[in-house]
């Protein structure tokens, strides 16, 4: 496999990943109206199926899916997130209106972080 | 900076991350009220100083840190994540705090570096 192939392979397609979420939260949220009793459920159902379809991309990444539903009533929210990663390998998109973020990081460490690889993880 | 040595035990310990965060948000938020024009600096101190104070640990991890404030006000706010990773090595937690006027939900993620 020569490597502008395997980088075909490995490279992460920011477009793919919002599209699979995009999908998953209208399928599993859609056009409802918060419901309390509800909404565990629907929250569950973004990350899962997120998830899956991620997982069957086959790519050579572990995947973190996290969702955030509010009701909207007035109330503030605010959130952060920080990564100590490598910045060549990982990454991170986030949906803004349903605040779902998935990021994914790559199976390649580098020296940068101080310590030395010895061989890549194998799916 | 504590060196890591090949041949150390990894192994993520969600109790002391739990522990490392629940002092992170005390520091920052501890004693006040919710105040919308400071929320960002809020959220962006207790990821950043959680992520410090991680790091400092000299674990072979990457980690991703978030943080969600919300104000009290009768709202509803449920979260989920879902992870795809390699669960003998990689590991979470998750601190809920609250106070008068505002909830807190951090989580921590760990994901082993290879060697």
């Amino acid at each position: 496999m020569d490597d502008s192939h395997s980088v075909e392979e490995t490279a992460f397609v920011v477009d793919e990943v919002s599209s699979i979420v995009k999908e998953s939260i209208e399928g599993a949220i859609g056009a409802n109206f918060y419901q309390q009793n509800r909404v565990n459920v629907w929250t569950s159902n973004v990350v899962e199926q997120c998830l899956s379809q991620l997982s069957k991309l086959g790519k050579p990444f572990k995947y973190i899916v996290t969702c955030i539903i509010m009701q909207k009533n007035g109330a503030g929210l605010q959130s952060a997130s920080s990564c100590f990663w490598d910045n060549t390998t990982d990454g991170r998109e986030h949906h803004y209106s349903t605040s779902t973020e998935t990021v994914w990081l790559g199976d390649h460490c580098l020296s940068n972080l101080g310590v030395k690889p010895v061989h890549s993880v194998s799916q | 900076m504590e060196e890591y040595h090949p041949g150390d035990e990894v192994s993520f310990s969600p109790d002391e991350a739990s522990n490392v965060v629940k002092e992170c948000i005390e520091g920052i938020i501890g004693g006040v009220d919710y105040s919308q024009n400071k929320v960002n600096q809020w959220t962006a101190s207790i990821v950043e100083h959680s992520l410090t104070q991680l790091v400092k640990q000299g674990k072979p991890f990457k980690y991703i840190v978030n943080c969600a404030v919300m104000q009290k006000s009768g709202a509803g706010l449920h979260t989920a994540n879902s992870c795809y990773w390699d669960t003998t090595t990689d590991g979470s937690c998750t601190v809920r705090w609250e106070n008068r006027t505002m909830y807190c939900v951090v989580s921590v993620f760990a994901v082993a570096i290879v060697l």
